[in-house]
């Protein structure tokens, strides 16, 4: 018998070994110390409506009027009105986000966690995106830059973006944000396609309480200023797959640090995008009640007013603390 | 165990005609029930209607009778034998006061 080396690299090549034979497991990326696998075949995992704050009274009319509405997620069979169930990536379900036809509106499923630890933090997803099929003679057959050709629908240009977020707090109450959004398009149905991060924190329901900050339903909650959202990179092409009612499913990883506060990288299927230099503001003011704080949420806004979808098949978060 | 879930539907409904609740996929649920509960007071009646569907954009009346009731409290509506779409139809009676409303929908497996 021979005493290894490097017990850490073999330890990491048996973890690698044994995941790979795990069926579920093999399809994802994760660092050592998985916190969380989610897959909708068995319930919500504790993916839940982003709900805004309440005072002692539980009285409506002290939520936020932009924080009121994020809908429930659904645990969906990817039905749909030409081929019936679909199906998820595995098995029947996912974790659909579905927003109301309203312009500008959210829907949101969020994780709650706490840190045990600081390090690199990893979230992986393989996620679905799509616009609410119309069977309605009297409907449009263009929208935006999309008009049936056979190849491209208008569906396409319906949906606005899907977004990939923390919710971090720490170190005696300093708490940020690290936000990955997707733009597939923007309200005339212009494809955009691009990824975009905000350069201010997220507007708080205790910002509000204060009088700093009112806004109304609809907006955008992540960041309400437009100007505020930066481009990164080039824009990327997904698989939206001609129609409303197709579902190929993209693979999603994104680490960040939270010894440095620093985004690290984002990959999207084939794309590998390093966002170590993409900032990530901090609050001004410090937090009560959030010590090591984890939160992740998904979210998808529709810009055109039609429904729009964001489906998860499953998802692995995952660090190395 | 059992699955379940429960999905607030509307939480500042301010009913002044009939409504919709959004589509809401139940695939995996056997027995639902509504909650339909007025947090301020009002005056009038509401019909609640369960709708069904196979795909989330048409609909059809389920077989159950409508549950009728007076706007105050909470009125509720069991619901089994669905497809694998529900939503509420909430009608108010002529004249019907009911400034907010909250709609929760209870599934199990």
């Amino acid at each position: 018998m021979t005493t290894p080396a490097q017990p850490a690299d073999t330890a990491a090549a048996l973890r690698d070994a044994i995941r790979s034979s795990d069926p579920q497991l093999s399809k994802f990326r994760p660092l050592p110390r998985i916190l969380a696998h989610d897959d909708f075949d068995t319930g919500l995992h504790g993916w839940v409506e982003l709900g805004g704050n309440y005072n002692g009274k539980g009285e409506y009319g002290s939520l936020d009027r932009h924080f009121r509405d994020f809908r429930p997620p659904q645990l969906s069979s990817c039905n749909f009105f030409d081929v019936g169930t679909h199906g998820a990536m595995s098995g029947t379900y996912a974790l659909k986000l579905a927003t109301r036809p309203h312009p500008g509106h959210t829907a949101t499923g969020i994780r709650r966690l706490t840190m045990s630890g600081r390090g690199l933090l990893q979230i992986e997803a393989y996620l679905a995106y799509k616009a609410e099929a119309v069977v309605d003679p009297d409907a449009e057959d263009g929208f935006g830059d999309m008009e049936w050709d056979g190849n491209r629908h208008p569906s396409e240009a319906q949906f606005g973006a899907f977004t990939v977020a923390t919710d971090l707090c720490g170190d005696d109450g300093v708490r940020y944000h690290t936000v990955v959004r997707y733009q597939n398009a923007d309200e005339q149905g212009n494809m955009l396609r691009q990824w975009r991060y905000p350069v201010v924190p997220e507007p708080t329901p205790r910002e509000h309480y204060e009088g700093k900050v009112d806004y109304p339903y609809a907006t955008d909650f992540t960041a309400p200023n437009p100007e505020d959202w930066r481009t990164y990179g080039q824009p990327q092409e997904l698989c939206m797959n001609e129609v409303p009612t197709k579902v190929n499913w993209h693979y999603l990883r994104w680490v960040i640090d939270t010894e440095r506060r620093k985004n690290v990288e984002v990959q999207l299927n084939d794309r590998l995008m390093d966002w170590s230099e993409v900032p990530v503001p901090i609050y001004d003011d410090r937090y009560g009640s959030l010590e090591n704080l984890l939160n992740f949420y998904f979210s998808v806004r529709t810009l055109s007013g039609q429904r729009n979808f964001l489906y998860l098949d499953s998802v692995v978060i995952s660090a190395d603390w | 165990m059992r699955e379940s879930q429960t999905a607030v539907l509307e939480r500042g409904l301010e009913l002044t005609g009939e409504c919709a609740t959004e589509p809401f996929e139940t695939p995996w649920a056997a027995e639902a029930r509504w909650f339909v509960q007025f947090l301020e007071p009002g005056r009038g009646t509401v019909s609640l209607r369960t709708q069904i569907s196979a795909d989330g954009l048409t609909w059809v009346d389920h077989e159950n009778a409508p549950v009728n009731g007076e706007a105050a409290g909470i009125l509720t509506a069991p619901v089994r034998d669905f497809g694998h779409w529900l939503r509420l139809v909430v009608t108010p009676a002529e004249g019907t006061v009911a400034p907010l409303v909250r709609i929760v929908l209870s599934l199990k497996e």
